[in-house]
């Protein structure tokens, strides 16, 4: 216990150093050089340089020179790819993640509690992570709406989102909307079964339909009443519902829906039920069971952010294999590999590596799931996912091939700002360590107790 | 009328009088007019007054200054040693608040038959209804200079509206100042399965509400002045209260447990165009210093001290979080004050005057200058309830609400020696030190704990007593918390641990009476409401 405290407090010395050490100012133009530098877009290049401008990758090659005033970090060989993206966390949210007090929160919106002090933010960067899709729980057939922040450490709320990024609605089928694992302390919830669930998803389109309408008449009617210039009165608007708003964001495309499901005859289902009310139904959550309806799920163009090897943990849960993402990933399907946990996003490259081992997958593969592929599910792979020239310079460095099982995440860099340098983070923490001991050492001659 | 009769009626008044003395308060005086000789006058209105004259009478101030006449008809009171300063008000308060106790029916619970009060929706709970004002309280407050309260129910989400109080009379009809002035709003989701029950369905839920209440006030305004061709628009009770804060016309009071909940509550003030004010409760308005200037925004600042769950120092570990709570939090005041920020203080967070005014002391240690603490105890709270003509500063015309103090208040060891509340005077003879009674237990060593009811769970207890002062350290099934600063008087013990789970706060107030190795008490969890416990010494 007295360890814990201890590690926790130079933990917590240390950190209180970081942000204003590392956060440097991206203003000079910075040159990493001869690393192994995988681009994705374009194969791997060793021997490597990455010229950095600002914000973003200027120029990617080999024997690059070093622009006027450059900094120049010089990579020894280490490997830098794309910084990981997280297409599925729950992290930096205040609070619960899920709306339970209702079937459908469409209203209820994770932007609205963004914790930029959540120390998970640092934590994922400690694992190349530099952006996360954060997100409403699975409680509800339609959940909240989620939104895509950049692991900008040390930054205002504000400044942590991904600008520009599209918002989503989470959406969610199966044994948790229907409260199949509560412990019956509260009233039964409708719905109680899978059809509830996609029924209670159709009932809010025809309502949102009808709010969408009445806005519409209403419109018109004003219109009317302002060109009879008083003789007739302007109508009373309908009253603002910004549940039913949220719906009709759905409808109209202006949200991309997140379905988290696992069972493939719902998957299926509500695939009907999307195409029906054309509604942009972009990727499968967990999705275990994709690999089933692969043809269905390259046919409608839907994605699964998935996990390497995770199952089991509840009976929807039971069908699948850890070959899925690759089954998926070989027939076309764009696959990203997800954490939905602030301790697995720390390592998700070694669950990429997990897809090569089971099932067979290119190392390129594996490194897409991790970066391109969530990038173009979050639609935002014209800023980040590859190592390109123009892209942000969100980069991941590692002492080895990131797929090794023996690999470091080194140093993570967002929009070419350097939030995470391991080296400067033992050299804190040794620092903090020996100034904690030197704060304790008169202590102990003072006679107090051990 | 017969001699006789008119003699009769002579001694029966004469009685009335004689009783009426005695029902009265011993400090009160039939006589209503003081003047209080060559004092010091903290006037807040201008300069101090170095050697001054303070005329009271009928409730006002009749005149100060330092060439004021003395009026034959006044008691006077040489201030010679003494510093006049406008009474002292607490901005915002709930310890003057008593609701009926109320057991829980699991059964209406397990049925899903909630109330809007388990949402925490109770916009018509009013502090008018349910304050309880007494003597007892009233010395408490008039010893370290606080006149007048503030008092807003604070559970929940519309937690329900405040009401001012002077502390001069314990009929409330009598203390009353202002009724339904703001309407508290929280940022605090249902512990039930109803919503809202997570902090984005209440940020939510408090959008729709805005936007109901101005759209219920427009149709309703909109019928009333004519219904003709119109539909009539259905009534709320809830929206109807709703409507005056929704539209401005009312100012409400954004509870906020960290500087999130801050940044959340200027966003919303600004969408929907509220008048409005922040109370700190986590004390972190120091952390949004430029959107409070940009907004304009007036702060509630609390005085308690506790690095937020949310807060990196809370999540660095203890030792951090114990760091910053000495030298970072009490610096809090002291940094708004620097930013021109329009603050007042609010005891939210400490159940007893003592305490708060122990608080405002480690502002003024850690920074804030004393003239600037007594500013957001008088002229600023005066100002931001609309009452700057009547109460705040020493003015003639104003209500007669000062404190006459040995020394300069707010400091450690100054004695309040007169206060005058509403024109009433209360009077303190040499202050004993230390207020409770003597510790007749010694509670140290471990006990077991079986809290009941709903919340039932068997928790181990160790207290450490030094005297009056208790610590310990609470085992519960996600950690152990120590807790520091509790207190035993008589029988009595109370503490307060604060826990930290999952980045939450939670705030449990203990307190019991011990008889031989069991004690017996409740805890009382701020938003969740209480639950009683036994517990016993487990010997060794």
């Amino acid at each position: 216990m007295k360890f814990k405290i201890a590690v926790i407090g130079i933990l917590g010395a240390f950190l209180s150093l970081c942000q204003s050490l590392w956060v440097s100012a991206a203003e000079k133009p910075l040159l990493l050089k001869n690393g192994h530098i995988i681009t994705v877009s374009g194969g791997t290049i060793d021997g490597g340089d990455i010229l950095i401008q600002g914000t973003k990758i200027a120029q990617v090659g080999q024997g690059l020179p070093a622009p006027a005033g450059a900094e120049t970090i010089d990579l020894a060989g280490r490997w830098v790819m794309p910084g990981i993206i997280d297409s599925h966390s729950h992290i930096a949210l205040e609070g619960d993640v899920n709306e339970m007090g209702d079937i459908i929160t469409a209203e209820v919106d994770c932007k609205d509690v963004i914790n930029p002090r959540d120390i998970n933010i640092f934590y994922a960067l400690t694992g190349g992570v530099t952006s996360i899709h954060t997100m409403h729980g699975s409680a509800n057939p339609i959940g909240g709406r989620g939104i895509a922040l950049k692991m900008r450490w040390g930054k205002s709320a504000a400044d942590l989102i991904f600008e520009g990024a599209p918002l989503t609605s989470k959406w969610a089928l199966g044994e948790n909307p229907k409260n199949s694992n509560d412990i019956g302390m509260g009233p039964a919830r409708y719905p109680k079964t899978r059809m509830g669930v996609e029924q209670s998803i159709r009932d809010q389109f025809e309502r949102a339909k009808d709010y969408i309408k009445k806005w519409a008449d209403y419109e018109k009617k004003a219109k009317a009443a302002k060109e009879s210039k008083g003789k007739i009165a302007p109508p009373l608007p309908p009253k603002k519902d910004y549940r039913l708003e949220g719906v009709a964001d759905i409808l109209n495309g202006k949200l991309w829906v997140r379905c988290h499901a696992y069972q493939s005859e719902e998957m299926l289902s509500i695939l009907r039920l999307c195409r029906e009310y054309g509604v942009k139904l972009v990727c499968f959550e967990h999705g275990l069971e994709g690999y089933r309806i692969t043809n269905e799920l390259v046919k409608y163009g839907v994605a699964v952010s998935t996990f390497a090897d995770f199952w089991a943990y509840k009976w929807e849960a039971y069908n699948t294999i850890p070959h899925a993402a690759a089954l998926c990933a070989n027939r076309g399907v764009l696959v990203a590999l997800n954490s939905d946990d602030a301790e697995r996003m720390r390592h998700l490259f070694n669950d990429a590596a997990k897809t090569v081992r089971f099932g067979g997958v290119s190392e390129e593969e594996a490194i897409r799931m991790l970066t391109i592929n969530p990038a173009k599910i979050l639609g935002v792979d014209s800023r980040v996912g590859t190592i390109e020239a123009g892209k942000d310079a969100d980069l991941a460095v590692f002492n080895r091939h990131p797929l090794d099982p023996f690999t470091v995440c080194e140093m993570t860099m967002v929009d070419g700002t350097v939030y995470f340098d391991r080296a400067r983070y033992l050299a804190d923490m040794k620092k903090a360590e020996e100034e904690e001991k030197a704060k304790k050492t008169p202590e102990k001659k003072s006679g107090g107790e051990d | 009328m017969p001699r006789r009769k008119r003699y009769r009626l002579f001694l029966f008044s004469l009685a009335i009088i004689f009783l009426s003395c005695f029902s009265l308060f011993s400090e009160q005086n039939l006589h209503r007019v003081w003047a209080v000789k060559d004092a010091r006058i903290v006037t807040l209105s201008g300069p101090a007054i170095e050697k001054g004259n303070l005329i009271i009478r009928d409730g006002l101030i009749e005149a100060v200054g330092a060439n004021v006449p003395l009026p034959k008809d006044a008691e006077t009171i040489d201030g010679a040693k003494l510093i006049v300063y406008p009474g002292l008000m607490d901005a915002l308060g709930q310890s003057l608040l008593k609701f009926p106790e109320e057991k829980l029916d699991m059964a209406r619970i397990r049925a899903g038959d909630f109330t809007d009060k388990d949402r925490g929706i109770t916009p018509g709970l009013a502090a008018y209804d349910f304050v309880n004002l007494g003597k007892a309280a009233f010395e408490k407050y008039h010893k370290l200079g606080f006149v007048a309260g503030h008092v807003m129910p604070d559970r929940g989400v519309f937690t329900g509206r405040s009401s001012l109080f002077s502390f001069s009379d314990p009929d409330k009809n009598k203390a009353l100042v202002l009724k339904d002035i703001c309407l508290g709003i929280g940022f605090s989701p249902s512990n039930f399965l109803v919503y809202p029950n997570s902090l984005m369905g209440v940020h939510a839920y408090l959008k729709q509400a805005f936007s109901d209440a101005v759209y219920f006030d427009q149709a309703r305004s909109r019928w009333l002045k004519d219904p003709k061709g119109q539909v009539r628009p259905g009534y709320n009770p809830n929206l109807e209260i709703l409507a005056d804060f929704a539209t401005a016309r009312k100012p409400v009071i954004f509870l906020c447990r960290n500087q999130n909940d801050i940044r959340r509550a200027l966003g919303l003030a600004a969408e929907y165009k509220l008048v409005y004010f922040i109370a700190d409760l986590g004390g972190e308005a120091f952390e949004v210093i430029p959107e409070l200037k940009k907004s304009g925004a007036r702060v509630l600042a609390t005085v308690t001290f506790k690095a937020p769950g949310s807060s990196l120092y809370a999540q660095r570990g203890r030792a951090e979080r114990e760091k910053a709570e000495k030298e970072v939090y009490p610096k809090n005041s002291a940094r708004l004050a620097e930013a021109g920020i329009p603050f007042a203080f609010s005891s939210l967070g400490t159940d007893d005057p003592k305490a708060f005014a122990e608080g405002i002391q480690k502002a003024i240690e850690a920074g804030l200058p004393r003239d600037k603490a007594i500013e957001a105890l008088s002229k600023t709270p005066a100002a931001f309830f609309g009452l700057e003509r009547a109460l705040g500063t020493i003015e003639p015309g104003k209500i007669a609400s000062a404190v006459l103090a040995e020394g300069e208040l707010l400091a450690k060891d100054t004695k309040v020696r007169y206060a005058f509340v509403d024109g009433t005077r209360f009077e303190f003879k040499e202050a004993k030190p230390g207020e409770g009674e003597k510790p007749t237990v010694n509670v140290t060593g471990k006990w077991e704990m079986a809290v009941e009811g709903q919340m039932a769970m068997n928790l181990t207890i160790e207290f450490a007593q030094e005297e009056a002062a208790l610590s310990g350290k609470l085992l519960t099934p996600f950690g152990a918390f120590d807790f520091t600063g509790g207190t035993v008087s008589g029988k009595d013990i109370s503490f307060e641990i604060s826990i930290s789970v999952g980045g939450q706060d939670l705030d449990l107030f203990f307190s019991a009476t011990v008889e031989a190795e069991r004690m017996r008490g409740s805890v009382v969890q701020g938003g969740a409401g209480s639950a009683e416990f036994t517990a016993k010494r487990i010997p060794g």
